[in-house]
C-alpha cells in the first residue's frame, strides 16, 4: 500500500543522525547573523584582556608574560560557552519560542548534541586569532605540543556543556542572565586563567580548584608551553566531572515534560 | 470670581527650584526598585576590582597598589554616569515612555539637574566602600584633602553629562547601549586611570591626554594623594571643557522639539 511508504520511523541510528544533522543546520542558520560578532567578541575577550593585564604591570617578567598568552585560549572560550550558548536559550525563553524548540520531531538528545557540536567548532577561530594576538604582543615562543588538541577541544565542549546545562535547568532567564554576568567578572578579575594560581590566598585557590576556570587555563596551558604546569591529570579530570555532571542535568532537563 | 485665578507663572528661580525638587523625587521613586541594587552592584565592583587587581600580581607593588585604589573609585563614578544613565535612557526610548517624561509641565534642565544628584546617591557609597577596602587591603597612604570634592564633582558631572549627550542624541536603544558597552571596555582598559599613563604604548597615552578619564582620574588622584600628580590645571582645563561642551550638546538636544 503506498499509503505507508512514507512513513517515517521515529527511532533508530539513522534516524538520530539525520536529526542531528538537521539540527546542526538549523541552529548554524539561525546564528547565520551573529557568527561575525562572536568572533570579535572572542578576540576582544582573549586578546583584548590579554593586552590590558599587561597594562597593569610596570615591566612584565616573561614568565608573567607566559601565563597571560597562554590563558588567551581560555578567555576566549568562556564567552562563547558561559554568555553564548545560555543566551540564545534566554532569548528563546524571552521570545516565547522556547517551547517551539522542543516541540520540533527530533530527539531532544539530538538538539542538545547539535549545540555541543556546533558551539565548539564557532569557538575555535576566536580562540586561535586571540592566541596568535597575544603571542605577538608579548613576542613570546611558544611550545606547542599535540595535547593543545585535546585540551582546546574539552575546554569548550566543557564550557558549552556547563552553559547549556545551566540555562536550561534554570527557568527564569533574568537569574541565567545575572549568572552569566557574575561568571565573566568572576573570569576576568578573580581567576587564575592568565594568572598562576600561586598568586591567590589558600583558601581561593582550594576554591577554584573545585571550579572549572583555572583547569580549562591549566590544559591550553599545558599544550602550549613546557615545564610551567603541572597537575594535569587532575585537571583533565575535573573538566570531565563538570563535562559529565552537566550533560547528567541537560538530560533530566531534555526527558522532564511539563 | 474663582474661574479668574491666576495660573501658576512657569518661570523664574522658584519655579525652577520647585520643579527640580519634583523632578529629584521622580527620579529617586522611580529608581526604588533599582536604586539598592544599583548601590550594591556599584559597591561590588568597587571592591572587587581593587581586591582582583591584586591577584594579577604575586606581590602587589605599592605604586601599583595606590594607583587601583584610587583609580576604582574614578571607575565607579564614570561607570554611573556613563553607563548605567544612558542604559535608562535607553530603556525608556524601548518601552516608548521617553516623550512621556520631556511632556511633564517642568524645565528640562531641571530632569538633568536632579539625575546628577540622582548620581551623586549611587556614587558615593560605592567610591567610599572602594577607598575603604583599599586601605584595609593594601595598606596604602592616603592623604586626602579638600581637592577631592571638586574634583569628585567635576568628575561625576562631566561623565553624567556625557552620557546625556550620547543618550539623548542617539535615537536607537541598542546602539545606545553598545556605546555604553565599548565605553566601559574602554575605561576599564585603556585608558590609564588604574594605572600609570607610562604603562601605555606611547600614541595610546598620547590619545588619552585629550580624552576625560585620564584627567577625571588625575583630579581625583591629586585629592588623595600626594606628590603623584603632575599637570594637574591642565587636567582640570580639560576637563572644564568636556564638560562645557557636554553640556552644551545635552542643552542643544533637550531644547530641541520633534
Amino acid at each position: 500500500m503506498t499509503a505507508y511508504a512514507n512513513t517515517v520511523i521515529r527511532r533508530g541510528a539513522g534516524y538520530w543522525w539525520g536529526s542531528f544533522v538537521s539540527m546542526l543546520r538549523f541552529d548554524l542558520v539561525s546564528l547565520r547573523n551573529e557568527l561575525m560578532a562572536v568572533a570579535v567578541l572572542q578576540v576582544l575577550m582573549g586578546a583584548g584582556m590579554a593586552i590590558i593585564y599587561g597594562f597593569y604591570f610596570e615591566e612584565i617578567p616573561e614568565v608573567v608574560a607566559t601565563y597571560i598568552v597562554t590563558g588567551t585560549p581560555a578567555l576566549a572560550i568562556v564567552p562563547v560557552g558561559m554568555a553564548l550558548v545560555p543566551g540564545v536559550v534566554m532569548q528563546h525563553k524571552f521570545d516565547d519560542t522556547y517551547d517551539f524548540l522542543w516541540s520540533l520531531p527530533v530527539p531532544r538528545l539530538a538538539i542538545a548534541a547539535s549545540n555541543f557540536v556546533l558551539f565548539t567548532g564557532i569557538a575555535l577561530p576566536g580562540v586561535a586569532m586571540s592566541l596568535l594576538v597575544a603571542a605577538w604582543r608579548y613576542d613570546i615562543d611558544l611550545a606547542v605540543s599535540w595535547s593543545i588538541v585535546p585540551a582546546v577541544l574539552l575546554a569548550a565542549l566543557m564550557a558549552n556543556s556547563v552553559g547549556f546545562g545551566f540555562a536550561h535547568a534554570i527557568p527564569e532567564p533574568r537569574v541565567t542572565n545575572l549568572i552569566v554576568n557574575v561568571i565573566i567578572f568572576l573570569v576576568l578579575l578573580f581567576s587564575p586563567v592568565a594568572f598562576p594560581i600561586s598568586n591567590f590566598p589558600d583558601w581561593f585557590a582550594s576554591v577554584h580548584r573545585g571550579l572549572p576556570f583555572f583547569h580549562m587555563a591549566n590544559v591550553v596551558r599545558g599544550g602550549l608551553t613546557e615545564g610551567l604546569v603541572d597537575g594535569l591529570a587532575a585537571s583533565y579530570a575535573v573538566l570531565g566531572l563538570w563535562m559529565v555532571g552537566s550533560w547528567v542535568v541537560v538530560a533530566w532537563v531534555v526527558s522532564r515534560r511539563r | 470670581m474663582t474661574a479668574g485665578t491666576i495660573p501658576a507663572l512657569r518661570s523664574g528661580p522658584r519655579y525652577w527650584w520647585r520643579s527640580f525638587l519634583m523632578m529629584t523625587r521622580w527620579e529617586i521613586v522611580g529608581l526604588r526598585l533599582l536604586l539598592p541594587i544599583t548601590v550594591f552592584v556599584q559597591l561590588l565592583t568597587g571592591a572587587g576590582f581593587v581586591l582582583g587587581v591584586g591577584l594579577f600580581f604575586g606581590q602587589i607593588p605599592p605604586r601599583a597598589a595606590l594607583f587601583v585604589s584610587t583609580g576604582v573609585i574614578v571607575i565607579t563614578l564614570a561607570t554611573v554616569g556613563l553607563v548605567l544613565g544612558p542604559q535608562l535612557i535607553a530603556g525608556q526610548k524601548a518601552q516608548q515612555t521617553y516623550d512621556f517624561i520631556w511632556s511633564l509641565p517642568v524645565p528640562r534642565s531641571t530632569a538633568a539637574a536632579a539625575w546628577i544628584v540622582t548620581n551623586t546617591i549611587i556614587a558615593v557609597p560605592g567610591m567610599v566602600v572602594a577607598l575603604v577596602v583599599a586601605n584595609i587591603r593594601y595598606d596604602i597612604d592616603l592623604v586626602i584633602s579638600i581637592g577631592i570634592l571638586p574634583g569628585a564633582l567635576l568628575t561625576l558631572y562631566t561623565a553624567t553629562m556625557l552620557g546625556y549627550a550620547i543618550a539623548h542624541s542617539i535615537k536607537q536603544p541598542m546602539l545606545i547601549n553598545l556605546i555604553t558597552q565599548v565605553t566601559i571596555f574602554a575605561l576599564t582598559g585603556f585608558s590609564p586611570v588604574n594605572f600609570p599613563k607610562e604603562q601605555l604604548p606611547g600614541w595610546l597615552a598620547a590619545l588619552n591626554e585629550v580624552l576625560p578619564l585620564l584627567h577625571m582620574a588625575n583630579v581625583m588622584r591629586a585629592g588623595l594623594t600626594e606628590g603623584i600628580v603632575t599637570g594637574l590645571t591642565r587636567s582640570y582645563a580639560v576637563l572644564g571643557l568636556w564638560a562645557v561642551a557636554a553640556t552644551m550638546v545635552t542643552g542643544w538636544v533637550l531644547r530641541r522639539r520633534q
